[in-house]
């Protein structure tokens, strides 16, 4: 609990400019993550939360503030952390296999045991047997869980993962929120999840942030005190209904107060 | 008799109108390609007897002399098989792969220059579209007349009909890679010469073989174009002295092999896209079986 934040932004702000128009898509962003943590970011469409995933993968620069991974300033270094994009970006032309290991294969670690690893891992992913497939060919839940485990076997401590289950059925959701929990544990990664789901943040996290309509600022922390494992809680759950209608609460007031500012 | 019932049921109540359209349609379309086969078959019909009375009058042959019977050019070939299969089409075999292979190698290369600099794109864009503007059989026959009678300057002239297509192709496949992607590569901390590798140039593969195709199929003709200039051996040297001495049943016979070897060289070429590009033809397309033979 008291350990040093691996991940920390420091009144981080973020200006578009595009012909004379301005979009200020974050502003006086300030954020730090313990190891280990899971922490969900809601907020209206726009509000800048996949900017603040570019700034911490370091493919944009923030106009001011700074990020530190570790305690380190990240200046324009990318490959720090695992990012896992709003689409899975499989590579149509490799098998699962080949797919998953584009990080180890990136950092120029031998492709032998990566492959090895990443076997060992597939029954876990529900990848077994599909390891020669081709992306196109498989279901979008299992594109996910592919695009997952190459964001995993990045090696990285940081995870990024934007929207994952946004494009999914309901059940499918369910169930992959349920294993990601599992897999979360068993890996001790630093989790920053985006998501539009009020229940799927609720579910997720050990703490939530509410976004703003732009200017995208944090108008909210949300800690979620639920014990765990989770994986077996009922949706029914009174707590978990009780932060649901809060976090609802919140996300109002940050839209209503970007309305009247 | 029940089933057929169900099927008619489903449908709405103008169905019985309704399935008479499709009649209809076929009865008109039947009108229309009679039509139009009548009227190819009179155009060529009239060329064919224009031609004849044009050549009859200049040269006094005669209708059978310039077209042959299958059998006449089954009998050239029974007659010409040694000479073609020992000399002339393995010269042309040569000069065609050697200058596709080399136009491939300059295609790709010309197109990764192009896709690497933009100040290169804008020097090299200009010069290529140049390069094919400028009649290519003037520039081709100003090469063999510099360079001589060997197998070289053929090679040149099938580099100059097949690498223009090939830059083009990979190029705007090098350009079309996803920007997403490219990004996702970046946050992993890929150099820019490992997002070429391993993104850029896997997803122009298909462009490229598009291009290839189309060089394939112009590159038996470049060869023999070059040998009809001037040469010792080659199909367009049995082309050009069959027409010297009014043999048209050989040149027909040169014609037709020429044909073989081309689509010989296309359906070589798919199936090296077939075993390449396997994930584009198993997934992408899924159903769709690809360009076939052609
Ligand atoms: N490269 C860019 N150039 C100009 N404007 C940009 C750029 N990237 C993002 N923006 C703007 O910044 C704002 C925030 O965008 P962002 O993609 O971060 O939103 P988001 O919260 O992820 O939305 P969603 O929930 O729909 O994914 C938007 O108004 C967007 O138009
Ligand atoms: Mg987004």
């Amino acid at each position: 609990m008291n350990a040093e934040p691996c991940i920390e932004l420091i009144s981080v702000s973020k200006t578009f400019r595009d012909g004379g128009r301005e979009v200020r898509a974050l502003e006086n962003i300030d954020l730090a993550a313990r190891p280990g943590e899971f922490v969900t970011i809601i907020g209206p469409s726009g509000s800048g939360k996949s900017t603040l995933f570019n700034l911490i993968t370091g493919l944009t620069q923030p106009d001011s503030g700074e990020i530190r991974i570790d305690g380190r300033p990240i200046g324009s270094r990318t490959g720090q952390v695992g990012y896992m994009p709003q689409r899975d970006l499989l590579l149509p032309w490799r098998t699962v296999l080949n797919n998953v290991i584009l990080g180890p294969e990136l950092d120029g670690r031998p492709k032998g045991p990566a492959r090895r690893e990443a076997r060992a891992l597939l029954p876990l992913f529900g990848l077994e047997g599909f390891e020669n497939a081709y992306p196109d060919t498989l279901s979008g839940g299992m594109r996910q869980r592919a695009a997952l485990l190459r964001t995993f076997l990045t090696g990285r401590d940081v995870l990024l993962l934007d929207e994952p289950f946004g494009a999914l059925d309901a059940l499918t959701r369910r169930e992959l929120q349920r294993w990601l929990l599992d897999v979360w544990q068993r890996f001790q990664k630093t989790i920053l999840f985006i998501t539009h789901d009020v229940e799927e943040a609720v579910f997720l996290a050990d703490r939530v942030l509410v976004f703003s309509a732009r200017p995208g600022r944090i108008t909210t922390v949300l800690p979620v005190d639920l014990p765990r494992p989770r994986q077996s809680i009922s949706l029914l759950s009174a707590d978990l209904r009780r932060l649901e209608a809060e976090l609802i609460e919140a996300l109002e007031a940050a839209n209503g107060a970007a309305d009247s500012g | 008799m029940a089933h057929e019932q169900s099927t008619v049921s489903a449908l709405p109540a103008s169905a019985p109108y309704r399935s008479w359209q499709p009649l209809f349609f076929d009865a008109g379309r039947a009108v229309v390609m009679v039509f139009v086969a009548g009227a190819v078959l009179l155009f060529f019909t009239l060329g064919t007897l224009q031609l004849f009375n044009e050549a009859r009058a200049v040269q006094n042959l005669t209708f059978a002399d310039i077209f042959p019977s299958p059998r006449e050019i089954y009998a050239a070939w029974q007659e010409f098989d040694t000479l073609l299969l020992e000399e002339h089409i393995p010269e042309t075999l040569w000069e065609t792969v050697a200058g596709l292979s080399i136009a491939l190698v300059l295609g790709v290369l010309l197109a990764a220059l192009m896709d690497f600099s933009r100040i290169l794109r804008w020097i090299l864009y200009p010069l290529l579209v140049v390069s094919q503007t400028i009649p290519t059989f003037a520039l081709a026959i100003l090469l063999i007349l510099v360079f001589g009678f060997g197998s070289g300057p053929k090679i040149m002239v099938v580099v100059l009909f097949c690498f223009f297509p090939i830059t083009l192709n990979t190029f705007a496949g090098l350009q079309s890679s996803d920007p997403e992607l490219l990004s996702l590569l970046r946050a992993m901390g890929a150099s820019s010469f490992q997002s070429w590798t391993k993104a850029r140039l896997p997803a122009a593969m298909p462009s490229f073989f598009s291009g290839l195709r189309i060089a394939a199929t112009y590159s038996v003709v470049g060869a023999i174009f070059g040998e009809y200039i001037t040469a010792q051996r080659g199909l367009g040297v049995f082309l050009k002295r069959s027409y010297s001495s009014y043999q048209i049943d050989q040149a027909y016979l040169a014609i037709l092999v020429t044909a073989v070897l081309s689509l010989l060289l296309v359906v070589l070429v798919n199936l090296i896209e077939r075993l390449a590009l396997r994930w584009y033809y198993t997934t992408r397309r899924a159903g769709w079986r690809g360009p076939g033979i052609y």
